[in-house]
């Protein structure tokens, strides 16, 4: 009985370390982010003033709200996209000729491989040419081509459980491969396609390498740039809080997402860990 | 009838397969392109130079040293990464009350941008009042310089990067301990085997899936790095510290040598396909059935 009781002591201290760990960087974001200009006590405890008056400041910055606008457009175009276009090859490579499958799937690793950085240099020439630049559009359509491969594979998985009979039955019933599709399966992919968009949504807001070099107007920017900006400005740690409270304004809505449905998102992470 | 209904299906894969066309081969195509000519990345004229991009790669100091960094990065985030990772699978997999919250609060930080998390943590390696120095300085240590200063800003930022980002690893790893069926594990015990044998002898090697996927996925993400490192204030000393990622995109877009970072990007996709491909193939080789 004793010797039970010390095993449950040992994992409540690995559990509270590993989330201290994990939750460390957060509390130093929100421990920054009230301080006053003037404030340079120590970083570990709390201040002792608390100046809650930096998110106020940082809500009113016209920027911010920019940013949000941007962002939540770009994460939008690049949800419709990926999840469309994924859908719709996810149940082709289902469906389809075995072979097709295969040959794709061997070239899949390939395609992953491929860096981020290389596609924006091979592609960032085309795009000033194109006038894509400070695209929003074109922001989204570049970050949809690195999801498909994935997002087809994960839709391909889902879409392999559900009956081919299904399938035949409507074609008995007189509907076209289109039709049955969009109006048979896709309906059925709804709780893969709510967990890939939140993925998709969080990922555009969170990326940081094709919009530092795709978008330069100020009114284009996504969140991201916003913050980057902000945190450009501290030069000399002048202001640095208000560079923290744009920052914790900024990453928030990808945090309350994630408190709600946390559940969800960690277990299509096992989910798709097994079969991929 | 079915070849005809697979020309259909067929044509639903055909938008993914125009984008990976168009925004995958075709850049790497044209990276390709680029790599033959003198460019400054914006004006008209484009000057072909054949392969002598090439051969001033060769003699670029900082091309191997980046290189020498980015497979240290690569190769260090991934052994970390499978280790503690694995651990943490394991510790997530044990029955205790809170568990759901742990998996949770460890995999939040990959929810946050690296370059968000980059930024974060270079106020705790700051030199002059950064977090871990004043920690230090509590213990009577003198400040460490953290960045800037090669190696050990590698170790630093394998050790952050690994640390962070170590929640996917553990759900994979928790994933496939979770696929293992019960009824092998208690055989076993009634054999006798003690819980080291039965982690060697059962786990590790029905975990092998797991390894595979996650020690091949994470060596083609920790190649990519590039956010968390120039957020967190590595790079230095003169680029010892900065990853191929980050040299690219300086030639290419702050010194304006296009065709010579098209050079680097072209490389630099070979090399992971170069090392990537062989070990995916070979840890696939084994995959064990059960």
């Amino acid at each position: 009985m004793r010797k039970k009781k010390g095993f449950r002591v040992w994992i409540l201290l690995v559990a509270v370390f590993v989330c201290f760990v994990a939750m460390w960087p957060l509390y130093e974001l929100l421990n920054l982010s009230v301080r006053d200009i003037s404030d340079y006590s120590s970083r570990l405890a709390f201040p002792e003033v608390i100046k809650l008056s930096n998110f106020k400041d940082a809500f009113m910055n016209k920027q911010v709200w920019i940013g949000f606008k941007n962002s939540f457009i770009y994460a939008s175009l690049t949800i419709l996209l990926e999840v469309v276009i994924g859908s719709m090859a996810g149940y082709g490579l289902s469906r389809g000729s075995k072979r097709t499958t295969k040959s794709i799937k061997s070239v899949q690793m390939l395609i992953m491989m491929v860096p981020g950085v290389v596609t924006l240099v091979g592609t960032y020439a085309l795009m000033t040419k194109l006038g894509l630049t400070n695209s929003l559009f074109a922001l989204a359509l570049l970050t949809a081509a690195g999801g498909i491969p994935s997002c087809s594979f994960i839709y391909m998985n889902f879409i392999n459980s559900i009956p081919v009979a299904l399938d035949e039955a409507a074609r008995i019933d007189g509907a076209n491969v289109t039709n049955t599709f969009f109006r048979i399966i896709l309906p059925q992919l709804t709780p893969i396609t709510i967990t890939r968009s939140i993925m998709i949504a969080i990922g555009a807001w969170n990326n940081y390498l094709m919009p530092l070099y795709l978008i330069n107007n100020a009114n284009k920017q996504p969140i991201i740039l916003v913050i980057r900006s902000a945190f450009a400005m501290v030069g000399g740690d002048r202001n640095l809080a208000m560079a923290c409270a744009t920052c914790t304004i900024g990453i928030l809505p990808v945090i309350v997402v994630y408190c709600i449905l946390q559940k969800r998102i960690i277990a299509s992470q096992i989910g798709s860990s097994i079969k991929g | 009838m079915q070849k005809k209904l697979n020309r259909k299906y067929f044509l639903f894969i055909v938008p993914a397969i125009f984008m990976v066309v168009a925004f995958k081969f075709f850049p790497i195509g044209n990276a390709f392109r680029l790599c033959l000519y003198d460019w400054d990345g914006f004006s008209p004229e484009m000057k072909f130079t054949g392969f002598e991009n090439f051969k001033v790669l060769v003699k670029d100091q900082y091309f191997w040293k980046a290189l020498k960094a980015t497979l240290c990065y690569a190769f260090g985030i991934t052994i970390v990464k499978n280790i503690v990772g694995l651990a943490l699978g394991l510790f997530v997999n044990k029955e205790f009350k809170g568990r759901g919250a742990v998996r949770a609060i460890v995999y939040l930080p990959i929810m946050i941008s690296g370059f968000i998390m980059g930024q974060i943590m270079y106020y705790f390696y700051q030199y002059d009042g950064g977090i871990f120095n004043e920690l230090l300085g509590k213990l009577g240590i003198e400040p460490i310089y953290f960045m800037q200063t090669g190696n050990r800003t590698i170790l630093v930022v394998i050790l952050t990067t690994s640390i962070l980002h170590i929640g996917s690893t553990m759900l994979t790893y928790l994933a496939g301990l979770q696929r293992i069926p019960n009824e092998l594990k208690e055989s076993c015990r009634l054999d006798g085997a003690n819980k080291w044998n039965e982690f060697i002898h059962i786990t590790l090697p029905l975990l092998q899936p797991s390894i595979i996927s996650s020690v091949i996925l994470n060596l083609i993400a920790s190649f990519k790095i590039y956010d968390i490192i120039g957020a967190m204030g590595a790079g230095g000393p003169d680029g010892a510290s900065s990853s191929l990622t980050q040299l690219i995109s300086k030639y290419y877009f702050s010194q304006f040598r296009a065709g010579y970072g098209a050079t680097i990007a072209f490389v630099f996709f070979f090399i992971i396909v170069v090392i990537a491909w062989p070990i995916n193939k070979y840890l696939n080789s084994k995959k064990v059935e059960f």
